[in-house]
C-alpha cells in the first residue's frame, strides 16, 4: 500500500495519512472487446507493478460503473465513485478514452493494544469531488500541451506510439502531483495577473509588437512578471495550461540564480554578459557554449480546427519572463537565438526594472501593508483572472495556505453550491471555530473571503466585505 | 480482513457521535445566551417524550445498540415473542388472519388510491423511456441475491436486470474489502445502502447530499422492518437466499410510496422531530390526562394524531418512543383509509425500539370523517378488546370535560399564518426545540403552495440542514441570498432555526428577526408545543 507523509497527530499517537494517489490508469474499452483480451484495453497503468489481473479488475469496475449510470442518463455517465476507502474519478477526454484517478481517503491509524493490528479509520467526507475532478482534467490538458491529443498519437504511430507517449509523460508527471495540497485554486485553474498602470502596460505591449515585428518567425508571445501574467497572444485555454506549467514547474526550477548573489557561481552566463540579465529558461543555458544545443520543448496549441505544434522559447530577465512561440516546422538555429538574445535581452532588462519601479511607487501610494483582518480568493470565469491572499506560495511541490484546511474545504463547499445553480448568489457562513466565510457569485465572478472577526455579526461582516470590494477590486485587475 | 471491516464500522459510529458532543459543547456559548438545551422555547418542563436524538444520529447509530439500552432498562416491557415467518405456518392463525385481512384491505386501498390520484403508482412505465429516467428520485430495494423487492417507478420485473447490476457492483467492491457508497454524475447521484439482508439504492436528481439520501434509504429500510421485524427478515433469507420478499410485502408498496412522499415534503423527517397541533395548553392538558387515565396493563404508548400532527402522546414510564418510529406510525395511518372504517388491529414493529418483535396497535379515528386518529400501542396480542375499551373511556372522559368540542374547533384552524409573527418579508420558518424533539412551522405561504414549489422549499431546508450538520465541518449559521429567496439557518445547543425571507429581506432584518421570532415562540410555546408530557 502506498502511504505517504504520515504525520503525528495530537493525543494517543494516532497516525494521520493525507489523501494519496492509489492508481492512475488510462484505457479504451474498444481495444480489447473480446474475453481474454482485456489487457489490451489498458494503455497506461500506475503503479505499473500492479498484477495484471488486478489491473483488469479495476478497469472492469470502471467500465461497469460508467455503463450502469447510462441506465439513468445515457449522455452523462459517472464522474466519480465514492467508496469507504477511496474515491475514483472518471474522465473521458476523447471518445472512448478514459482516464481514471483513484485517490485514497485520508485516514487515521489508531494503535491498539499489543499484538492487535492498528484500527484504521477512513475520513470519507474530506475529499472534494470538484477539486480532484479538476486535477484529473488538468493531467490530460498537460499531456495534450506537450503531446497533442491521444488521437494524434494514434494516427501517427498507432497504439504502440500512444502507449509510449503516455508512459513517458505520466511516469514523470504523476510524481509531481501533490494531492494533499489541492484546493479550490485547482478548480478554478486561473491565471494570476500582474497589477499595472496604463503607461507601463503600453510599454510592454509596444515591446511585444517590436519584437514580433523584428523576428517574424514568432507566432505568439506571452509576457509575465513575478510569475504573474501581463500579456498573452494565445487562446485563453492554452494560456491557462501553459501558465500552470510555467508557474508550477518551469519557473520554480529556475528561480535559484536570481536569489543567489551576483558573484555566485549559479549565475554563470551573467558574468560573460554585462549588457543585460537576459537568459533562456528553455533551450541553451549558455549561448557562448560551442556545444550548446538549440532544442526547445514542443507544445500544442489550439487553432480552431486543429492543433498547431510550436517551439516554446522562454526567456527571462530579472523578474520578467517572455514566452516566444514559433512554428515547429521551422528549425531553430544558433543565429536566431543570438539574434533574439541581443534584441530582447537589453530591452527586457530595462523593462523589468521599469515595472519594478512602477510597482513600488504604486505600492507606496496605496499605503503600507497592514495585516488585514481578512483573506480572500477571487476568480473571474471570463478572463480566468485569479487572485488569492490565502496562498502564500504555490509551486510544483507545495501549496502553502495560511488558513486551516477545514476552512479551505468550506470554501470548496460554497463553490459547489454556486456551481449548482446558474444565478447570482451570496452565502455567508459562520464556522464552528467562529471564523466567518463569505462567498459571492455575481455575473462570472466569484469572491471568497475569510474573516477572522469572531465577535462580529452578520451585518458587520457584510460591511467588511463591502469595504474589501471597494478597496481591493477597483484597479487590481487591469485586464478585467 | 472481514473483521477489519467490522471494526471499522464500530469506529465510525463512535466517530460520528464525537463531533456531536463537540458540537454541543461549542454551541453552548451561542450568540443567544440563556438558550442552552432544555431552556429554549418549546422545551418540555418535565422529561422529554422522545428518545434523545441529535440530527443525523439515526444515520449511523444502529438500531441494535439502542435496543440493548431499552431492554436493559426494563426487560419486562419487551415486545412479545418474535413471530416466525409466515411461510413456516407457525404463526398463530388469529394474527395471520388479521394480517391477511389487513393486507387485503391495503391492497384494495391501493387500487382505490390509484383511481383517485391517477398518478399514484405508475407501475407500467417503460423503464427505457426518458420519462422514467427523469424522475426526481428513484428508490430500489433488493435482496443480497439481487432479487427485486421494491421500485418506486416501473415494475420490479422490468428492472430485475438493473437491480442485478446494482448487486453486482456492491459485491464487486466488497470483494476488494471495501464498501461502495455512491456514484456521482452531472445532475444526479446514485447512493447505495447495505443493510443486510437488504440492499437499498437511491438515484436522485435533487440537490440533496449523499448523507441525506442515505438517511432516506435508512427510513425505507426501517419501514420494511416495521412490517416484518428484522428477525423475520433474516430468517426468511437464511432459509432461502433467493427468496422473493415481495410475497411477504405484497400490498404494502403504497406505504413505501407514501413514506417517500413524506420524506420529500415533511420537515419533521428531516429534523428528526414532530410537530404538534396548535392547542391551548389547558385543553391539551385535559386531553393528555384523559388519555393518561384510559390506561391498560399492556399499553405502552397512546398517541392522538390530527393528520400528521401530534395532539398528545402518553407513554409508559421509562419507555421512550423514537421519533423515527413515530413517523413510521404516522405513515402507516396516513397511507391507508381503512382505519377510518372501524377499529384497526395490526401488528407493527417499531424498529428503533426493538427490531426483533411486534407490538400490536389499535388504530381508529375518533369519528369516521374526523382527522383525529388514536393509536394505542400494546405488547399483548390478545388486547384488542381492552384497548377498544380504553378508547371508549378516553372519549367519555373527553366529552364529560367538554374537551371534545374544543378539540374539534381547534381542528378547524389547524395552523397559523406566518404573518402572526409580525416579521416583514418573512415567508416561512421551521423551529425545532432540541430537548423536546418538537418543531413548529407556519402554513406554507403563497409562492410555495404548489406541490413542486413546496418540495423546492423543502429542498432548500434540506440543503441548509446538510451544510449545518456536516459531519466534519458543521456550521453555526448560514445565510444565503439568491434570486428567489433569502435563507438563514442557525443551530445552537438548544434549538435549530431555518428562516425563509423574500428576496427583499435584508441582512439587518434577518438578524433582528431571530430574536423577534424566538420571543414570539416563547410567548406561544404553550400552544405550539407539548410542555408537560404525561406517562401512565
Amino acid at each position: 500500500m502506498l502511504m505517504i507523509s504520515p504525520r503525528m497527530a495530537a493525543g494517543m499517537q494516532d497516525k494521520q495519512y493525507t489523501p494519496s494517489l492509489l492508481n492512475f490508469f488510462i484505457y479504451n474499452p474498444k481495444f480489447g472487446p473480446r474475453e481474454g483480451e482485456e489487457e489490451k484495453k489498458i494503455l497506461f497503468y500506475h503503479p505499473s507493478e500492479v498484477e495484471k489481473n488486478e489491473k483488469i479488475r479495476n478497469v472492469g469496475l470502471c467500465e461497469a460503473i460508467v455503463q450502469f449510470t447510462r441506465t439513468f442518463c445515457p449522455s452523462k455517465p459517472a464522474k466519480s465513485l465514492h467508496t469507504q476507502k477511496n474515491r475514483q474519478f472518471f474522465f473521458e477526454p476523447e471518445e472512448n478514452f478514459w482516464i481514471v484517478m483513484v485517490v485514497r481517503n485520508p485516514m487515521v491509524e489508531k494503535p491498539n493494544k499489543e499484538g492487535k493490528p492498528p484500527t484504521v479509520e477512513y475520513q470519507e467526507e474530506e475529499i472534494l469531488d470538484t477539486v480532484y475532478g479538476a486535477v484529473l482534467q488538468q493531467c490530460y490538458s498537460m499531456y495534450k500541451l506537450f503531446n497533442g491529443t491521444f488521437g494524434r498519437a494514434m494516427e501517427a504511430g498507432g497504439v504502440e506510439l500512444l502507449i509510449q507517449k503516455l508512459e513517458k509523460f505520466f511516469y514523470r508527471y504523476l510524481q509531481t502531483l501533490h494531492l494533499h495540497s489541492c484546493d479550490l485554486l485547482d478548480v478554478f485553474g486561473g491565471i494570476s495577473f500582474f497589477p499595472l498602470d496604463k503607461m507601463t502596460y503600453l510599454k510592454i505591449q509596444s515591446f511585444v509588437n517590436r519584437v514580433e515585428e523584428s523576428l517574424r518567425l514568432i507566432k505568439y508571445t506571452a509576457f509575465l512578471y513575478n510569475d504573474q501574467l501581463i500579456w498573452s497572444g494565445l487562446e485563453q485555454e492554452d494560456m491557462r495550461i501553459l501558465y500552470k506549467y510555467l508557474t508550477t514547474s518551469l519557473f520554480p526550477r529556475h528561480s535559484e540564480p536570481e536569489l543567489a548573489g551576483r558573484d555566485s557561481p549559479l549565475r554563470p552566463e551573467v558574468a560573460g554578459n554585462l549588457l543585460h540579465y537576459g537568459r533562456f529558461l528553455t533551450g541553451p543555458s549558455n549561448l557562448k557554449d560551442p556545444e550548446a544545443k538549440f532544442r526547445f520543448p514542443r507544445i500544442f496549441v489550439n487553432t480552431g480546427d486543429g492543433y498547431e505544434e510550436l517551439h516554446l522559447i522562454v526567456y527571462k530577465a530579472m523578474s520578467a519572463a517572455v514566452c516566444f512561440m514559433i512554428s515547429a516546422s521551422v528549425e531553430l538555429s544558433r543565429e536566431f537565438c543570438e539574434q533574439l538574445d541581443s534584441l530582447v535581452g537589453p530591452q527586457l532588462t530595462l523593462l523589468a526594472s521599469d515595472i519594478c519601479e512602477q510597482y513600488n511607487i504604486n505600492r507606496r501610494i496605496s499605503g503600507p501593508d497592514k495585516e488585514p483582518q481578512f483573506k480572500f480568493i477571487y476568480f473571474n470565469h471570463m478572463n480566468l483572472a485569479e487572485k488569492s491572499t490565502i496562498h502564500m506560495r504555490k509551486t510544483a511541490s507545495v501549496s502553502l495556505t495560511s488558513v486551516h484546511p477545514d476552512l479551505m474545504k468550506i470554501l470548496g463547499d460554497i463553490n459547489c453550491d454556486f456551481a449548482r445553480v446558474d444565478e447570482d448568489e451570496e452565502i455567508i457562513v459562520k464556522a464552528m471555530t467562529d471564523y466567518w466565510v463569505v462567498g459571492k457569485k455575481s455575473d462570472q465572478r466569484e469572491l471568497y473571503v475569510i474573516l477572522n472577526q469572531k465577535n462580529a455579526n452578520l451585518i458587520e461582516v457584510n460591511e467588511e466585505v463591502k469595504r474589501l470590494c471597494a478597496t481591493q477590486f477597483n484597479n487590481i485587475f487591469f485586464l478585467d | 480482513m472481514e473483521a477489519d471491516v467490522h471494526n471499522k464500522s464500530e469506529a465510525l459510529e463512535n466517530d460520528s457521535l464525537a463531533p456531536v458532543d463537540r458540537l454541543r459543547r461549542l454551541r453552548a456559548d451561542s450568540p443567544t445566551p440563556g438558550l442552552v438545551e432544555g431552556t429554549e422555547p418549546g422545551a418540555g418542563q418535565d422529561s422529554a417524550m422522545f428518545v434523545h436524538a441529535q440530527s443525523f444520529e439515526d444515520l449511523t447509530a444502529d438500531g441494535e445498540q439502542e435496543e440493548e439500552v431499552q431492554e436493559g432498562g426494563d426487560g419486562s416491557e419487551r415486545a412479545p415473542e418474535v413471530e416466525k415467518p409466515r411461510s413456516e405456518g407457525e404463526e398463530s392463525e388469529e394474527t395471520q388472519g388479521q394480517r391477511g385481512e389487513q393486507e387485503r384491505e391495503q391492497a384494495e386501498e391501493e387500487e382505490e388510491e390509484e383511481v383517485q390520484s391517477g398518478g399514484g403508482r405508475v407501475k407500467e412505465e417503460d423503464v427505457n423511456s426518458e420519462a422514467w429516467r427523469s424522475h426526481r428520485k428513484h428508490v430500489f430495494v433488493l435482496s443480497e441475491a439481487g432479487k427485486p423487492i421494491y421500485s418506486r417507478y416501473g415494475t420490479e420485473e422490468a428492472l430485475s436486470s438493473t437491480m442485478g447490476v446494482m448487486m453486482a457492483l456492491v459485491s464487486f467492491v466488497e470483494a476488494g474489502k471495501n464498501i461502495i457508497r455512491s456514484i456521482h454524475a452531472e445532475g444526479y447521484k446514485v447512493v447505495f445502502l447495505r443493510k443486510s439482508p437488504l440492499v437499498l439504492v437511491g438515484v436522485s436528481r435533487t440537490r440533496q447530499s449523499e448523507r441525506e439520501l442515505t438517511r432516506e434509504l435508512l427510513y425505507i429500510y426501517y419501514q420494511i422492518i416495521s412490517l416484518l421485524t428484522l428477525t423475520q427478515l433474516n430468517h426468511v433469507f437464511q432459509i432461502k437466499q433467493n427468496y422473493d420478499l415481495r410475497r411477504l410485502l405484497a400490498g404494502t408498496e403504497h406505504l413505501t410510496d407514501n413514506l417517500l412522499r413524506l420524506l420529500d415534503r415533511d420537515p419533521g423527517l428531516l429534523l428528526s422531530a414532530v410537530t404538534c397541533l396548535p392547542l391551548a395548553g389547558s385543553l391539551r392538558d385535559v386531553i393528555s390526562s384523559s388519555l393518561q387515565a384510559a390506561k391498560a396493563k399492556s399499553l405502552v404508548f397512546s398517541i392522538l394524531l390530527a393528520g400528521s400532527r401530534l395532539v398528545t402522546l402518553v407513554r409508559k414510564k421509562d419507555q421512550y418512543l423514537h421519533h423515527m418510529d413515530l413517523h413510521l406510525l404516522f405513515n402507516l395511518v396516513g397511507s391507508s383509509s381503512t382505519f377510518r372504517e372501524g377499529e384497526g388491529w395490526t401488528p407493527v414493529c417499531l424498529p428503533k425500539f426493538n427490531t426483533a418483535g411486534f407490538f400490536h396497535a389499535h388504530i381508529s379515528y375518533l369519528e369516521p370523517a374526523s382527522d383525529l386518529c388514536l393509536i394505542l400501542v400494546s405488547t399483548d396480542l390478545e388486547d384488542f378488546f381492552n384497548l377498544s375499551d380504553c378508547k371508549r373511556r378516553f372519549l367519555e372522559r373527553l366529552r364529560r370535560r367538554s374537551a371534545y368540542q374544543a378539540l374539534q374547533e381547534a381542528l378547524q384552524a389547524p395552523s397559523y399564518p406566518v404573518s402572526q409573527v409580525g416579521i416583514p418579508e418573512l415567508r416561512h420558518f421551521v423551529y425545532k426545540s432540541k430537548s423536546s424533539g418538537l418543531y413548529t412551522s407556519p402554513e406554507i405561504p403563497m409562492p410555495y403552495q404548489s406541490e413542486e414549489e413546496q418540495e423546492r422549499l423543502m429542498g432548500l431546508y434540506k440543503y441548509l440542514h446538510s451544510r449545518m450538520h456536516h459531519p466534519t465541518r458543521p456550521l453555526r449559521s448560514i445565510y444565503r441570498c439568491a434570486e428567489k429567496e433569502n435563507l438563514l439557518a442557525l443551530v445552537t445547543s438548544g434549538f435549530e432555526l431555518y428562516l425563509c425571507f423574500s428576496p427583499l429581506g435584508t441582512k439587518a432584518l434577518a438578524v433582528s428577526a431571530i430574536n423577534k421570532l424566538l420571543k414570539w415562540i416563547r410567548k406561544e410555546e404553550d400552544r405550539l408545543f407539548i410542555l408537560s408530557p404525561q406517562t401512565y
